[in-house]
Protein backbone atom coordinates (compact mmCIF):
# COMPACT_ATOMS: atom_id res chain seq x y z
CA UNK A 1 0.00 0.00 0.00
CA UNK A 2 1.61 3.26 -1.11
CA UNK A 3 1.15 6.18 1.25
CA UNK A 4 1.88 9.79 0.49
CA UNK A 5 4.08 10.16 3.54
CA UNK A 6 7.62 11.45 3.90
CA UNK A 7 9.78 10.76 6.92
CA UNK A 8 12.89 12.80 7.54
CA UNK A 9 16.06 10.97 8.46
CA UNK A 10 19.37 12.30 9.75
CA UNK A 11 22.76 10.76 9.10
CA UNK A 12 24.24 8.94 12.07
CA UNK A 13 27.49 10.21 13.52
CA UNK A 14 28.37 7.48 15.99
CA UNK A 15 27.91 3.73 15.78
CA UNK A 16 27.71 0.90 18.28
CA UNK A 17 26.05 0.39 21.64
CA UNK A 18 26.73 3.76 23.33
CA UNK A 19 25.74 6.15 20.49
CA UNK A 20 22.69 3.95 19.71
CA UNK A 21 21.49 4.16 23.30
CA UNK A 22 21.98 7.94 23.36
CA UNK A 23 19.98 8.13 20.13
CA UNK A 24 17.11 6.11 21.65
CA UNK A 25 17.12 8.35 24.74
CA UNK A 26 16.34 11.28 22.38
CA UNK A 27 13.34 9.43 20.90
CA UNK A 28 15.18 8.38 17.73
CA UNK A 29 16.12 4.90 16.53
CA UNK A 30 19.02 3.68 14.38
CA UNK A 31 17.80 2.62 10.92
CA UNK A 32 19.61 0.83 8.10
CA UNK A 33 18.50 1.70 4.56
CA UNK A 34 19.54 -0.65 1.75
CA UNK A 35 18.47 -2.16 -1.58
CA UNK A 36 18.20 -1.15 -5.24
CA UNK A 37 21.93 -1.88 -5.73
CA UNK A 38 22.90 1.28 -3.87
CA UNK A 39 25.26 1.31 -0.88
CA UNK A 40 23.63 0.86 2.55
CA UNK A 41 23.16 4.01 4.63
CA UNK A 42 22.96 4.24 8.43
CA UNK A 43 20.47 6.91 9.48
CA UNK A 44 18.44 7.94 12.53
CA UNK A 45 14.66 8.35 12.38
CA UNK A 46 12.02 9.44 14.89
CA UNK A 47 10.80 6.24 16.60
CA UNK A 48 7.21 7.50 16.87
CA UNK A 49 6.92 7.95 13.10
CA UNK A 50 8.02 4.36 12.38
CA UNK A 51 5.79 3.06 15.21
CA UNK A 52 2.80 4.90 13.72
CA UNK A 53 3.42 3.18 10.36
CA UNK A 54 3.64 -0.25 12.02
CA UNK A 55 0.38 0.38 13.91
CA UNK A 56 -1.48 1.55 10.79
CA UNK A 57 -3.87 -0.71 8.84
CA UNK A 58 -1.25 -1.44 6.19
CA UNK A 59 1.40 -2.13 8.87
CA UNK A 60 4.88 -3.14 7.78
CA UNK A 61 3.78 -3.31 4.13
CA UNK A 62 3.29 0.47 3.99
CA UNK A 63 5.36 2.07 1.23
CA UNK A 64 6.51 5.58 2.11
CA UNK A 65 9.22 8.11 1.27
CA UNK A 66 12.35 8.59 3.30
CA UNK A 67 14.28 11.86 2.96
CA UNK A 68 17.95 11.01 3.49
CA UNK A 69 20.32 13.99 3.79
CA UNK A 70 23.39 13.91 1.55
CA UNK A 71 26.85 15.21 2.37
CA UNK A 72 26.31 18.23 0.10
CA UNK A 73 23.37 19.29 2.29
CA UNK A 74 20.57 18.28 -0.07
CA UNK A 75 18.04 15.58 0.81
CA UNK A 76 17.54 12.55 -1.44
CA UNK A 77 14.12 10.92 -1.34
CA UNK A 78 13.86 7.12 -1.49
CA UNK A 79 10.75 4.93 -1.70
CA UNK A 80 11.06 2.39 1.10
CA UNK A 81 9.24 -0.40 2.94
CA UNK A 82 9.89 -1.70 6.47
CA UNK A 83 11.82 -4.94 5.92
CA UNK A 84 12.49 -5.82 9.56
CA UNK A 85 12.29 -4.28 13.03
CA UNK A 86 13.35 -5.03 16.58
CA UNK A 87 11.27 -4.44 19.69
CA UNK A 88 12.34 -4.60 23.35
CA UNK A 89 10.75 -7.85 24.63
CA UNK A 90 9.71 -6.30 27.96
CA UNK A 91 9.14 -2.58 27.38
CA UNK A 92 7.73 -2.97 23.86
CA UNK A 93 9.80 -0.03 22.58
CA UNK A 94 11.05 0.05 19.02
CA UNK A 95 14.84 -0.49 19.00
CA UNK A 96 15.89 -0.68 15.35
CA UNK A 97 14.44 -0.92 11.85
CA UNK A 98 15.61 -2.03 8.42
CA UNK A 99 14.19 -0.13 5.45
CA UNK A 100 14.36 -1.59 1.95
CA UNK A 101 14.54 0.72 -1.06
CA UNK A 102 11.94 -0.20 -3.69
CA UNK A 103 11.39 0.50 -7.35
CA UNK A 104 7.69 0.95 -8.10
CA UNK A 105 8.14 -0.80 -11.46
CA UNK A 106 9.86 -3.95 -10.19
CA UNK A 107 8.03 -6.85 -8.52
CA UNK A 108 8.89 -7.37 -4.87
CA UNK A 109 8.36 -10.18 -2.35
CA UNK A 110 6.47 -9.42 0.88
CA UNK A 111 4.56 -11.27 3.58
CA UNK A 112 0.86 -10.39 3.80
CA UNK A 113 -1.45 -11.36 6.64
CA UNK A 114 -4.44 -13.63 6.08
CA UNK A 115 -7.86 -12.23 7.01
CA UNK A 116 -10.51 -14.79 7.97
CA UNK A 117 -13.95 -14.01 6.54
CA UNK A 118 -17.10 -15.48 8.09
CA UNK A 119 -17.66 -18.07 10.80
CA UNK A 120 -17.42 -21.75 9.82
CA UNK A 121 -20.64 -23.81 9.95
CA UNK A 122 -18.69 -26.39 11.94
CA UNK A 123 -17.98 -23.79 14.65
CA UNK A 124 -21.42 -22.15 14.61
CA UNK A 125 -23.61 -25.26 14.70
CA UNK A 126 -21.36 -28.15 15.76
CA UNK A 127 -19.21 -26.42 18.36
CA UNK A 128 -15.91 -27.06 16.54
CA UNK A 129 -12.76 -24.96 16.87
CA UNK A 130 -11.25 -22.98 13.99
CA UNK A 131 -7.55 -23.80 14.05
CA UNK A 132 -5.30 -21.40 12.12
CA UNK A 133 -2.11 -23.09 10.89
CA UNK A 134 -0.83 -20.09 8.93
CA UNK A 135 -1.35 -16.40 9.52
CA UNK A 136 0.54 -14.87 6.62
CA UNK A 137 1.68 -15.84 3.13
CA UNK A 138 4.56 -14.72 0.99
CA UNK A 139 3.53 -13.02 -2.23
CA UNK A 140 5.24 -11.39 -5.21
CA UNK A 141 3.74 -8.36 -6.92
CA UNK A 142 4.42 -4.77 -7.88
CA UNK A 143 4.74 -2.50 -4.82
CA UNK A 144 1.55 -0.68 -5.82
CA UNK A 145 -0.45 -3.93 -5.81
CA UNK A 146 0.45 -5.09 -2.27
CA UNK A 147 -2.89 -5.79 -0.55
CA UNK A 148 -3.65 -4.97 3.11
CA UNK A 149 -4.77 -8.56 3.72
CA UNK A 150 -5.45 -11.69 1.70
CA UNK A 151 -8.88 -13.06 2.52
CA UNK A 152 -9.93 -16.63 3.26
CA UNK A 153 -13.63 -17.46 3.30
CA UNK A 154 -14.23 -20.13 5.95
CA UNK A 155 -18.02 -19.81 6.25
CA UNK A 156 -18.75 -23.15 4.45
CA UNK A 157 -16.28 -25.22 6.44
CA UNK A 158 -17.59 -28.18 8.44
CA UNK A 159 -15.86 -30.08 11.24
CA UNK A 160 -12.86 -31.87 9.74
CA UNK A 161 -12.61 -29.56 6.70
CA UNK A 162 -9.38 -27.80 5.78
CA UNK A 163 -8.62 -24.72 3.68
CA UNK A 164 -5.39 -24.59 1.70
CA UNK A 165 -3.25 -21.74 0.35
CA UNK A 166 -4.91 -22.38 -3.04
CA UNK A 167 -8.28 -21.33 -1.47
CA UNK A 168 -7.04 -17.81 -0.65
CA UNK A 169 -8.95 -15.04 -2.41
CA UNK A 170 -6.73 -12.57 -4.27
CA UNK A 171 -6.19 -11.12 -7.73
CA UNK A 172 -4.08 -13.94 -9.21
CA UNK A 173 -3.25 -11.95 -12.33
CA UNK A 174 -1.42 -9.30 -10.37
CA UNK A 175 -0.35 -11.25 -7.28
CA UNK A 176 1.71 -14.46 -7.26
CA UNK A 177 1.52 -16.47 -4.05
CA UNK A 178 4.96 -17.94 -3.36
CA UNK A 179 3.91 -20.09 -0.40
CA UNK A 180 3.20 -23.73 -1.39
CA UNK A 181 -0.43 -23.91 -2.61
CA UNK A 182 -0.98 -27.29 -0.90
CA UNK A 183 -0.16 -26.10 2.61
CA UNK A 184 -3.08 -25.96 5.03
CA UNK A 185 -4.09 -22.49 6.22
CA UNK A 186 -6.96 -23.34 8.55
CA UNK A 187 -9.02 -26.31 9.70
CA UNK A 188 -12.07 -26.90 11.84
CA UNK A 189 -11.27 -29.23 14.74
CA UNK A 190 -13.85 -31.45 16.41
CA UNK A 191 -15.15 -30.15 19.73
CA UNK A 192 -13.46 -31.47 22.84
CA UNK A 193 -15.70 -33.90 24.69
CA UNK A 194 -14.14 -33.26 28.06
CA UNK A 195 -11.30 -31.28 29.54
CA UNK A 196 -8.11 -32.64 27.97
CA UNK A 197 -6.40 -34.76 30.58
CA UNK A 198 -3.02 -33.17 30.15
CA UNK A 199 -0.35 -34.13 31.13
CA UNK A 200 -0.62 -37.71 29.94
CA UNK A 201 0.11 -40.57 32.33
CA UNK A 202 3.45 -41.28 30.64
CA UNK A 203 4.79 -37.78 30.97
CA UNK A 204 3.17 -36.81 34.24
CA UNK A 205 5.17 -37.08 37.36
CA UNK A 206 3.85 -37.76 40.78
CA UNK A 207 5.80 -35.68 43.27
CA UNK A 208 9.19 -37.23 43.92
CA UNK A 209 9.33 -39.32 40.72
CA UNK A 210 12.61 -39.12 38.81
CA UNK A 211 13.36 -39.40 35.10
CA UNK A 212 15.73 -41.92 33.64
CA UNK A 213 19.38 -40.80 33.68
CA UNK A 214 21.20 -41.29 30.35
CA UNK A 215 24.24 -43.48 30.98
CA UNK A 216 27.59 -42.80 29.27
CA UNK A 217 27.38 -45.95 27.15
CA UNK A 218 24.02 -44.78 25.71
CA UNK A 219 25.34 -41.38 24.51
CA UNK B 1 -0.64 -35.15 44.78
CA UNK B 2 -0.16 -32.77 41.95
CA UNK B 3 0.86 -34.22 38.62
CA UNK B 4 2.92 -32.19 36.22
CA UNK B 5 5.25 -32.70 33.29
CA UNK B 6 8.92 -33.53 33.83
CA UNK B 7 11.63 -34.60 31.36
CA UNK B 8 11.54 -38.26 30.37
CA UNK B 9 15.33 -38.66 30.32
CA UNK B 10 18.09 -36.45 31.71
CA UNK B 11 21.85 -36.51 31.34
CA UNK B 12 22.57 -35.51 34.93
CA UNK B 13 20.42 -35.84 38.05
CA UNK B 14 21.51 -32.48 39.52
CA UNK B 15 22.29 -29.07 37.93
CA UNK B 16 24.04 -25.88 39.02
CA UNK B 17 21.68 -23.05 39.91
CA UNK B 18 22.89 -20.65 37.22
CA UNK B 19 22.04 -16.96 36.76
CA UNK B 20 18.96 -15.30 35.28
CA UNK B 21 20.44 -12.17 33.71
CA UNK B 22 19.05 -10.19 30.81
CA UNK B 23 15.82 -10.60 28.90
CA UNK B 24 14.36 -13.47 26.91
CA UNK B 25 16.19 -13.75 23.59
CA UNK B 26 13.75 -16.30 22.18
CA UNK B 27 10.13 -17.19 22.88
CA UNK B 28 9.28 -13.53 23.46
CA UNK B 29 6.52 -13.33 20.81
CA UNK B 30 3.17 -15.00 20.31
CA UNK B 31 3.84 -17.90 17.91
CA UNK B 32 0.75 -20.14 17.96
CA UNK B 33 -2.36 -18.53 19.47
CA UNK B 34 -4.18 -15.21 19.50
CA UNK B 35 -3.58 -14.11 23.11
CA UNK B 36 -0.78 -14.74 25.57
CA UNK B 37 0.75 -14.15 28.97
CA UNK B 38 4.16 -12.50 29.09
CA UNK B 39 6.58 -12.59 32.04
CA UNK B 40 7.92 -9.22 33.18
CA UNK B 41 10.33 -10.53 35.82
CA UNK B 42 12.89 -13.34 35.99
CA UNK B 43 11.94 -16.42 38.04
CA UNK B 44 12.08 -20.15 38.49
CA UNK B 45 8.54 -21.29 37.67
CA UNK B 46 7.89 -24.70 39.20
CA UNK B 47 6.09 -27.52 37.42
CA UNK B 48 3.31 -27.24 40.00
CA UNK B 49 2.80 -23.54 39.24
CA UNK B 50 2.69 -24.20 35.49
CA UNK B 51 0.14 -26.97 36.01
CA UNK B 52 -1.97 -24.78 38.34
CA UNK B 53 -2.04 -22.02 35.69
CA UNK B 54 -2.95 -24.49 32.94
CA UNK B 55 -5.82 -25.89 35.01
CA UNK B 56 -7.06 -22.35 35.77
CA UNK B 57 -7.15 -21.50 32.05
CA UNK B 58 -8.79 -24.77 30.87
CA UNK B 59 -11.42 -24.64 33.65
CA UNK B 60 -12.38 -21.08 32.74
CA UNK B 61 -12.56 -21.53 28.98
CA UNK B 62 -14.34 -24.91 29.44
CA UNK B 63 -14.85 -26.61 26.08
CA UNK B 64 -13.81 -23.86 23.70
CA UNK B 65 -10.34 -22.69 22.90
CA UNK B 66 -6.88 -24.16 22.61
CA UNK B 67 -4.02 -23.59 25.06
CA UNK B 68 -0.28 -23.70 24.46
CA UNK B 69 2.23 -23.91 27.32
CA UNK B 70 5.42 -22.24 26.10
CA UNK B 71 7.67 -23.16 29.04
CA UNK B 72 8.79 -26.56 30.31
CA UNK B 73 10.24 -27.38 33.75
CA UNK B 74 13.51 -29.00 32.66
CA UNK B 75 15.78 -27.88 35.51
CA UNK B 76 16.03 -30.14 38.58
CA UNK B 77 16.02 -28.42 41.97
CA UNK B 78 17.63 -30.04 44.99
CA UNK B 79 17.04 -29.51 48.67
CA UNK B 80 18.90 -30.65 51.77
CA UNK B 81 16.80 -32.27 54.51
CA UNK B 82 15.84 -30.12 57.52
CA UNK B 83 18.33 -29.83 60.41
CA UNK B 84 21.22 -31.18 58.33
CA UNK B 85 24.76 -29.85 58.74
CA UNK B 86 26.38 -28.24 55.70
CA UNK B 87 28.54 -30.38 53.44
CA UNK B 88 28.19 -34.09 52.71
CA UNK B 89 27.30 -33.42 49.10
CA UNK B 90 24.44 -31.77 47.23
CA UNK B 91 20.87 -32.41 48.39
CA UNK B 92 18.32 -34.74 46.87
CA UNK B 93 16.29 -33.66 43.78
CA UNK B 94 13.04 -32.16 45.03
CA UNK B 95 11.26 -30.74 42.01
CA UNK B 96 11.53 -29.24 38.55
CA UNK B 97 11.49 -25.62 37.42
CA UNK B 98 11.47 -23.64 34.16
CA UNK B 99 13.96 -20.76 34.02
CA UNK B 100 11.97 -17.72 32.88
CA UNK B 101 13.51 -14.40 31.87
CA UNK B 102 11.61 -11.11 31.42
CA UNK B 103 9.76 -10.97 28.10
CA UNK B 104 9.14 -14.72 27.83
CA UNK B 105 5.68 -15.79 26.63
CA UNK B 106 4.40 -18.33 29.17
CA UNK B 107 1.00 -19.34 27.79
CA UNK B 108 -0.93 -18.82 24.57
CA UNK B 109 -4.64 -19.10 23.93
CA UNK B 110 -6.85 -19.31 20.83
CA UNK B 111 -10.49 -19.89 19.92
CA UNK B 112 -12.08 -17.63 22.56
CA UNK B 113 -13.12 -13.97 22.55
CA UNK B 114 -10.82 -11.35 24.05
CA UNK B 115 -12.90 -10.87 27.21
CA UNK B 116 -12.77 -14.60 28.04
CA UNK B 117 -9.08 -14.75 27.17
CA UNK B 118 -8.28 -11.80 29.46
CA UNK B 119 -10.09 -13.40 32.40
CA UNK B 120 -8.52 -16.84 31.79
CA UNK B 121 -5.07 -15.28 31.55
CA UNK B 122 -5.71 -13.22 34.72
CA UNK B 123 -6.63 -16.38 36.63
CA UNK B 124 -3.49 -18.12 35.32
CA UNK B 125 -1.29 -15.15 36.26
CA UNK B 126 -2.53 -15.35 39.85
CA UNK B 127 -0.90 -18.78 40.18
CA UNK B 128 2.54 -17.45 39.21
CA UNK B 129 5.18 -15.81 41.45
CA UNK B 130 5.98 -12.97 39.02
CA UNK B 131 4.49 -9.86 37.43
CA UNK B 132 3.01 -10.63 34.02
CA UNK B 133 1.18 -8.87 31.18
CA UNK B 134 -1.65 -9.88 28.85
CA UNK B 135 -0.57 -9.65 25.20
CA UNK B 136 -2.41 -10.19 21.92
CA UNK B 137 -1.38 -10.98 18.36
CA UNK B 138 -3.17 -7.85 17.16
CA UNK B 139 -0.77 -5.70 19.20
CA UNK B 140 2.18 -7.79 18.05
CA UNK B 141 1.31 -7.36 14.38
CA UNK B 142 1.21 -3.63 15.00
CA UNK B 143 4.92 -3.78 15.73
CA UNK B 144 4.64 -5.37 19.19
CA UNK B 145 4.79 -1.89 20.62
CA UNK B 146 3.31 -0.92 23.97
Amino acid sequence: MIKDLTINASLREGFGKGPSRRLRAQGMIPVAVYGEEKPPVAVAVNAKEIAAILRSETGHNTIFNLAVPQENGEAESATVIIKDWQVDPVKGQLLHADLLRLSLTTATQVNVSIEIVGEPVGVKTHGGLLDLQMREVQIECLPGDIPEHIQLDVSDMLVGDHAKVADLICDRERITILTDENLIVAGVLAPRLAEVAEPSAEEAAVEGAEPEVIKKSEE
Amino acid sequence: MAEYKIPKRVKYRRQHRGRMQGTAARGAEIAFGEYGLKALEPAWITGKQIEASRVAITRFIKRGGKVWIRIFPDKPITKKPAETRMGKGKGAPEGWVAVVKPGRVLFELEGVDEKTAREAIRLAAQKLPIKTRFISRKDQEGGGLV
